[in-house]
Formats: C-alpha cells, structure tokens, sequence
C-alpha cells in the first residue's frame, strides 16, 4: 500500500508541477510575477486542507477508480490482480446483452430527465411563493424543508404505504372513491421509475428552494418598480426581471441537482429492491460491489459513471455560463 | 374598501393555499409522529387507513411506552452526547481546515491553483460507492483502531469536504478586496485577516455550512460502526446516536412504533438546529451568488 | 527558480507530514494482532453479529464469561466484539473484509451459513474437518460444507411454517389437525384449504410474495421449488442453464403463481394484515412465533388462537434451513488449538441451550433437551427440520442466485414463468462464469 500511495503522490506532483510550469511561463509572457511570500503562506494555510483531503478524499477515489483495471474480489483483498480492460470488455458486453447494465443506464437516464426539471421546477415555485414579507412566511420555510430533514428512510417507507398495491393503499383507496381498481404503481415497468422521480424530487425541493430563495433576495427590488411602471405584469416581470437575475443560482442548481439525480440509489433500493425496471447505475453498482463481492468490475462501471457524468457537467458550465 | 377586501381575500387564499402545501410536505412527520405512539397491534389496526395519520387514540395509556422503552432499556442519551461531541469538534474543524483552503483558492495568486480547481471539480462529481473499503486500509494504517485513535478516524475524515471548500470559496470571492487591503496596510497578516476580517464577515456561510456538517455528522452510522471499537461493559461506549440506533433496529421483536420513535428522537435535533439556521442559511446561499 | 524551490517546498511539507502522521500511527497496529495480554493470557478473539444488548447478545456474553472462568487457569481468555449487522447494507461483511485486509480478523467470526462456499473459496475461514461434534445433525452441516469439507458449526437453526388463525379456520370449517410433518399435506390439500377460506371472504394466504428486497423471500419459497421436484444449480453451484430453468423448478413456480391467479394469495397483502385477523395463513420463519405471543393482543391472545402448520409435500418434501454459524478464521494465528477450543465451548449442549433460550430458534444439537409439547409450534418446527430439512444451493455466487430467485418471484406477476425462467437462467449464468473466469 505505502509503495502505491508513493507512486500516485508522485503522480499527482508531476501534474501539479505542469500546472505551475504552464502558470509560469504565462506569467512570464504576460509579465506577471508571483510573490513568494503570497505562495509560501497560501501553502501553509492550505496544507492541512491538502493533507487530510489527499489522504481521506482524494487517495481513497483513486484507489476505487483504479481498482478498475484489476480482478479485485472482496473477499480476496490480498490477491488483487491487474487485468487491464476486462472489467470494461464484461461492461460493454453486459451492455450488449440488454443486461441488467444496460437498464441501469436507461432507468437512471429516465431518472435524470424527470428528476432534473421536476425539482427545479418545484423549488422555484415554492421559492417565489414564500419570497414575500408575510407573517407566518418563515413557518412555510421550515415545513417545505421538513422532508429534506427527515431521513430517506422514512419518507420511502411512507411513500410504500401511499403506493401499496393493496385497496388499502392510501392511493388506491383514493382512487377506489372514483371507482378505479387497485394498482400496482411501483411494479409497473414504464410507471416506477416516475414515481421514484416524484417522491425524490418532493423530498429534495426543499433545499433548492432555499437556494433559489437566496438568489431572489440578490434580485434588485428597482427592476421590479422599474417594470411594473413600464406596465409589465407578473409573468412578464418573472421573464425579464427574475430570470435574468436568478441565471447564477440557476446553473448552480442544475448542475448539483444533475450530479446527485445521476447518483441515485436509495429510493429504488428501498421502494422496490434490485429489480430490472428500477435498477440505477450506482445501485447496481452497489449491487455489484458488495453483494456479488466484484470490487474490480464495480470500480470499472464507477469509472465510467465519472467520466460521463463529468463530460457533461463540463459541458453545461461550459453552455449555461458562456452566455454571461 | 373594494380594493381592502380584494387585499383580504388574497391574502386568506395566500395563506390557504400555503398551507395545503405544507400539509403535502408534512405528512411524513405526522405519520412519523403519530406511530411513535402506537402499539403494534394498534398499529396493525391502523395501517392502510387515514387513522394511521393519527396519534393513539384506541389506548392512550400506552402512547408514551416507545419513548420510555427507548430511553430506559436501551440509554440512547449516552450515544447523543457522543454525537454531540464529535459533531462540535467536526464543525470546529470543517469550517478552520476548509475555510482557510477556501480562503486560499479565493483570495490568493499563485502558479499552479488550476491544479486545485481541477482536483475540487472531480471530486465532486465522482461517485464515492466504492471508496469506502481503501478509506478503512488508509486509515488503518495512519491511525490503528485501538480507542483513542479510532475516534480521530470518525473525526479526520468528515473534517474535509470538497464541496464545503467549494461553497466557501464562492463566499469568500464576493468579500470585497477593500477590507483585506485595509487590514494590510494595517500591517495584520494573513491568519489575522482570516480571523479577524473573513471569518466575521462570513457568518451566514459558516452558518450554512456548519448546519449541513452537523446533519452529515449526526446521521452517518456506517463509517463510525466500522471504525469505533466495540466498548466493553462499564466503559462509555464511543458510538454515535445512529450507530446506536440502527444496532437497535435490528434487534428483533422491536415495535414499528420503538423504531419511529427513536427516528423521532433523532429528528427533533436536526429540526431544531436548522431552524435556529434558517435565516444564516439563506443568505449564505446567496450573498456572493453562487457559480458553478 | 524561485518557482521551483516553492514547489519543493510545498511537495516537501506535504510528505512530511503525511509520513509523521503515518510513523505516528504504525506503532499501534502491531499491538492490535497481539495473540498473549499483559498478563500472559493467549487472548482468543470472536466477533457476534448481533448488537451486546440484544437477548441474544447478553446469551453470548454469558457464555463467554462462563469461558473465560472455566479455562483462567490455563491462561486462555476469550474477547468478544460485537458488531450489530443492520438490514439491507452488507456492513457486517465490509467490517470482516476491512479486517482481513489488514490482518487483524478476529480468531473466531459468525457468518451467515450460505456464505460458507464463497468464504471458505477465498480462505476467508478455516477448514475444521476434525472437529465434527457426533450429535449435530448431519443435515445441518451441510450448508457449512464446501469442496467436502467442514468450515462452519451452526450456532442454531431455523425453519419456517404456515402460521394460522384458529378462529378464521374454525369459522371456515377447516380441520387440520391431521396435517402434521410426519405426514404432511399435500399442495392438494393445500388449495384446498384456500378455497375453503376464500370461501369466507378472507384472504387465505399470505405467500410472502412481495419480500423481495431483503433475503426473506428466497428463505421463505425456495423449499416449494424442491418440494416440486425442481433444482437451482449443479453439483459444484457453477451452471444454472439446465437446472434453473428445467421443466420441474418452472413447476414449482407454476404452483406458486396458480395460487396468484386462483386468488387465493396475492403480492398486495398488506404487512401487518395477519396480524389484524385479515389472512388465513402467513409463511414465516420461527421468529414470529414470539411475536404472536406478545405483541397482538386483541386478535391473538393466547396460543389457542393460531397454530403453526409445515411446508406442504409435492413430488417430495422439503421445508426451509439454514441460519448463522461460528467459523474459525485463516488468520495469522498458526497454533489454533485454543481456538477450537473456544468454538467447541460456544457449540457445547450447554451454551447451544442458553443460545437458543435467548433467540426462540431450534438447537442444531440433538442432545439438546427439549421441553416443547407435542404438536406446539416449536416441535412442529424442530421434527420438520428433521424430517424434511433442505438446505438452499452450495454455490459460490449464493448472493447472485439469491438475487435471481427474487427477480423470478417479483417479475412472474405479469409474465410466464417460462419467460421469466429462461431470462433469468441466462443472467444467472453469466454471473457465474463470471465467478468461474477468477
């Protein structure tokens, strides 16, 4: 272990050094010059920051991802193997299959494309129903937060009780008083994964609302008065004043709300268990790693989950902010 | 007087409409609520039907039992204090070791920061399932897990946190240069700047970010139970209030009600925490106006 | 240059104080592994997956303090560790793994007996052939047998059954009284008393169908697929095309579902419905058996309100085993005689009894006296265990099949068993030869 954490130490300072030497000739072009007391204290102040994070963060990721070339099985931690692509030749053959990778692939994309403007949406619109001063407004703010609080656990437990396929569902009992029979929400195949989308973005809207909440606050009260004078009404005032003042939060949000959809595993894992019509990536991930013991394989699929995901988290910075 | 009713009747629609709002929020913490107070055979009455919204009312003589239960047989108060404890120490260090990192990456020019922006961005997007069998190896071998050095492994770890130093960063960016430049010519220096200017300024950040830390502390259980050495009889055991709970929970023959009510137990702290945040909170998110 | 020199010194500082922190910590490990204490006792670890506070927690203790003053004098002493194994994450196993991976597995471990093959596969536990206590019931032991050897003794067994409501069968005229394990009822008979209680407008049975997120469901029914004559895997538990979808095993779900489309179970029976004198029958394991008798009054006060019925009987008979065993671990420790001597303390007659007492399953030692009254529903549980005892599939991959087997009882709602079967063989397989390639 002390050779290999050597060996990415080492790693990572050659691609430090590259960045400095790059900064440095710029500097040079643009005459430019660092101070050497700025970086000696930036250093000292940032090393303890540096130390715990390359040991606790950024070592353990690496490992994980690295793990990707090698034939580790979890009960054989001391005979761990480099098998180079393998894990990834499995991969794309599960994916030819239509195993259960490939659904993986479909359902957290099903999930991401729901989940993304669904909670967006929602926080928005709560936030700008309680962006006003009221009295009373502040006790909204805490009950809309309430389920971000409470655990996971519990809402899914609850959500089971409002989807349960018996009459006695609260769902179907609902349903039952306008004469529909009884349903099996969370077990059809096209239907699951949407409500896993509602009941996850009702559980985590609360805490962008407070986001979006916050940019309001920043939007200047003039540009509304200013508006309103030129004769604009509310929605046109939401068009031209409050979404060009929200476009910083906005990216924000998008792009942590799309980082967390694409990781989902709870929620599937809790209302239905491993089934082929729910299974997320990191779920069968999850799956993979721990109960069917294939660490190497599940760090392969990891890998290639960071590298989409960070692809696209690239891309949308690179789209949303360019228009500043 | 037109004009004043209209006002009114807005107003009441206002406050209707919020209100069936919270009510769709809500519901879990009533049903939450409302079971802790349950038997099992009550509440096997009352599952599938709206009573299972409501509090005890069948046997109001046992609506406390779950709360004594948890309290007396099973001591959860010596595992709070512990959570307590590692969460103040946790929130003491996330905000010196990530705010001062912050400060670094916002406030200083030096050759090679795209390097620590670059490693920032990846690691909040890379997927952390798989991490957590290498972490236990590196801690391990840094610390051994003998009792003392295993509460440095549950309390290391979540004293880092990229995304923290992310959110800080955003903050410390829109304190204007003004304030430090004074300071300077002051002759203060930079860890006095830091405390001294930064830090006060800060206080809606801080507020945010030591909440979420005390959350994220408070309701981790995995990482501590594999960590913490397992305490002898006698001795104050080292496990925090989940740690603690979930044990509990897999205990056989525990009642649905005994589980909703130490999840409320555990709840009630983190309410009570994020209220007394919420205005912090807020502007935290806001004042420097976050980019990604 | 001046650049450099600051890079030095950042690499420099940041190395140091890796390594000091790193030098600091090494002195501690090697007294982690440490086999004699300062006294001069060979100290003996054992690691219990259930919380120290539990009943069966407190049970352990007692037996290992009970160890530790029989064998003072032999300078041996035994330390526990518990570590509470929670639903759904796999912790406990990560706990062990995390262990292995630094050396420092306890001496002694529990381990849930279907994972025998794959721990004993990856040298994760010791073989203790030598070992093999004459009353444990040989059909016990063959859940911790791997490649024809012994890697585990059972700490206790469990089995499952038909719990029933007295009054609902009263009303709906049933008699069972006939139906006991030595001669069980027939999947005939079965239905038969479904109809009779379908008859009556009550659910007649609670199949346990929609326990498919956690092991339940795969404990509670694969019996019924043996029962039918059906296989899982072969021999050495790496093929499934053949066995998993052969004619017998898609009978045996067939049977299962027919109860589906006959109306007489469903997979939308509410948890606590039983409970709540709504169903007939429920299929579970032996820890109900303490439920009943405590924590529903109303419905079932006494023992004269519900009953405890076996497993019914298809082309064969076979009902559901299997529960935790005690393993010795292939640590460092080379001299393992006092170790087996603390594992053979823990499978005593004696500690067996105080276990059990705790727990409510059945002593996996004949010599075990027991008190139950004929016909109660723990000797109905202990005969069928005797009698008709079958232990789920040896195999390597058990977490795959056990998985598969949960996806064919969840997705054979909405289509043909066949086409479920025929799927999920083929996944199935390659999970193995997965396995298989390593």
């Amino acid at each position: 272990m002390l050779t290999s954490t050597i060996a990415i130490f080492v790693v990572l300072c050659l691609i430090f050094f590259a960045f400095v030497l790059k900064d440095v000739l710029l500097a040079k072009r643009r005459h430019k010059k660092y101070r050497l007391s700025t970086c000696a204290s930036a250093l000292l102040m940032g090393s303890p920051a540096i130390v715990l994070g390359f040991l606790f963060v950024l070592l353990p990721i690496v490992y994980s991802l690295a793990y990707a070339f090698t034939d580790f099985y979890l009960l054989r931690p001391n005979n761990i193997k480099f098998n180079s692509f393998e894990n990834f030749k499995l991969m794309f053959e599960e994916i030819g299959q239509k195993g259960d990778l490939f659904n993986a692939i479909k359902n957290t994309f099903t999930f991401v494309i729901g989940v993304v403007p669904l909670q967006i949406g929602l926080a928005l619109a709560l936030a700008i129903f309680v962006n006003r001063q009221k009295r009373g407004v502040g006790i909204f703010k805490v009950c809309y937060f309430a389920p971000v609080v409470i655990s996971l656990t519990v809402t899914s437990y609850l959500w089971l009780e409002i989807l349960s396929p018996a009459e006695t569902g609260i769902l179907n009992m609902i349903l039952g008083w306008f004469g529909a029979a009884p349903k099996d929400f969370l077990r059809d195949p096209d239907g699951a994964m949407w409500w896993i989308v509602l009941l996850s973005a009702w559980q985590g809207c609360g805490y962008q609302m407070l986001i979006f909440l916050s940019g309001l606050t920043n939007v200047r009260k003039e540009l509304y008065e200013a508006a309103s004078l030129d004769g604009a009404n509310a929605w046109q005032q939401f068009i031209h004043v409050t979404c060009p003042g929200l476009r910083s939060t906005f990216v924000y949000v998008v792009v942590t709300v799309f980082i967390g959809a694409c990781r989902v595993m709870t929620q599937p894992m809790l209302m239905t268990g491993y089934q082929s019509h729910t299974v997320t990536l990191s779920y069968y991930m999850y799956v993979q790693g721990y109960n069917y013991r294939w660490v190497g394989y599940s760090s392969a699929v990891a890998l290639m989950m960071t590298i989409v995901i960070g692809t696209i988290t690239y891309l949308q910075r690179r789209f949303l902010r360019e228009k500043d | 007087m037109n004009r004043a009713h209209k006002k009114t009747i807005l107003s009441a629609a206002y406050y209707v409409g919020g209100t069936v709002i919270a009510l769709l929020f809500l519901f879990p913490l009533v049903y939450m609520l409302a079971t802790s107070t349950k038997t099992e055979s009550v509440y096997a009455a009352d599952a599938g039907s709206l009573a299972m919204f409501l509090p005890n009312f069948k046997d109001l003589s046992t609506a406390f039992d779950n709360y004594k239960t948890i309290f007396t047989a099973y001591g959860i108060w010596r595992y709070a204090v512990n959570s307590v404890v590692y969460a103040a120490v946790v929130i003491v260090l996330n905000v010196l070791i990530n705010g001062l990192a912050a400060y670094v990456m916002a406030k200083f020019d030096f050759p090679g920061k795209g390097f620590f922006n670059f490693i920032i961005m990846f690691l909040i997007v890379v997927p952390v399932e798989t991490s957590i069998i290498p972490l236990y190896s590196i801690v391990k071998v840094l610390l051994g897990l003998k009792q003392t050095a295993s509460v440095l492994a549950v309390i290391l770890p979540s004293s880092i946190s990229i995304f923290n130093i992310f959110l800080l960063m955003q903050f410390f960016e829109g304190i204007p240069k003004e304030y430090e430049e004074a300071a300077r010519i002051d002759g203060a220096g930079n860890l006095r700047i830091f405390f001294s200017i930064v830090l006060p300024l800060s206080k809606p950040i801080i507020a945010t970010v030591a909440t979420f830390c005390f959350i994220g502390v408070w309701n981790d259980y995995l990482w501590p139970t594999m960590v913490l050495p397992y305490a002898e009889e006698g001795e104050w055991p080292l496990y925090p209030i989940q740690s603690a709970l979930t044990s509990i929970k897999s205990i056989q023959g525990i009642t649905t009600g005994e589980v909703m009510a130490s999840l409320v137990v555990t709840s009630i702290p983190i309410f009570v925490v994020y209220v007394a945040a919420q205005k912090y909170i807020v502007q935290g998110f806001g004042t420097a106006g976050l980019k990604m | 240059m001046k650049k450099f020199l600051k890079a030095m010194m950042a690499i420099g500082l940041s190395s140091m104080l890796m390594f000091g922190v790193g030098c600091g910590g090494d002195g501690t490990t090697d007294e982690a592994t440490g086999e004699v204490d300062a006294s001069g006792n060979t100290v003996i670890k054992i690691m219990f997956h259930v919380d120290a506070q539990s009943a069966e927690g407190k049970a352990y203790k007692q037996r290992i303090d009970a160890f530790n003053a029989a064998y003072k004098d032999q300078k041996i002493k035994a330390s526990a560790s518990y570590i509470a194994r929670t639903a759904g994450a796999a912790d406990y196993e990560q706990k062990l793994v995390g262990m292995q991976n630094e050396g420092s597995l306890p001496d002694i471990i529990t381990f849930d007996a279907p994972n025998c093959a794959s721990y004993a596969n990856s040298g994760l536990i010791y073989d203790i052939s030598d070992l093999v206590p004459q009353d444990v019931q040989d059909d016990f032991l063959s859940l911790n047998k791997y490649d024809g050897k012994l890697y585990g003794l059972p700490i206790q067994e469990s089995s499952a059954g038909f719990f029933y409501n007295k009054n609902l069968f009263a009303q709906a005229g049933i008699n069972v009284s006939g139906y006991t394990v030595e001669n069980p009822w027939t999947f005939a008979q079965f239905k038969d008393v479904c109809a009779k209680l379908k008859a009556i407008n009550v659910t007649p049975v609670d199949m346990r169908l929609d326990a498919t997120k956690d092991e339940t469901a795969t404990y509670l029914l694969y019996p019924f697929i043996y029962a039918a004559g059906g296989e899982f895997l072969s021999e050495d538990g790496y093929t499934a095309k053949g066995y998993f979808d052969s004619a017998a095993t898609q009978n045996g779900f067939q049977f299962l579902k027919d109860l589906v489309s006959s109306g007489y179970t469903s997979y939308a029976i509410g948890a606590t419905d039983f409970f709540d004198g709504k169903v007939g029958m429920y299929l579970s394991s032996g820890w109900t058996i303490p439920d009943l008798d405590n924590k529903y009054p109303q419905k079932f006060p006494n023992r004269d309100s519900w009953g405890l019925l076996p497993y019914p009987k298809g082309a064969a008979a076979a009902s559901a085993t299997g529960s935790w065993s005690f393993a010795i671990t292939d640590n460092h420790h080379e001299d393992k005689t006092a170790i087996k001597e603390l594992l053979l303390w823990m499978t005593t007659v004696e500690s067996s009894q105080t276990i059990t007492n705790a727990t409510g399953m059945i002593p996996a030692r004949k010599s075990v006296e027991n008190n139950y009254a004929a016909g109660s529903p723990e000797s109905v549980l202990l005969t069928q265990l005797a009698l008709t005892g079958r232990e789920r599939p040896v195999t390597v991959g058990y977490p795959q099949f056990s998985t598969t087997f949960r996806n064919v009882i969840y997705e054979m709602k909405d289509k043909s068993v066949a086409t479920v079967l025929s799927g999920k063989a083929t996944n199935l397989q390659s999970e193995l030869d997965k396995l298989k390639r390593n």
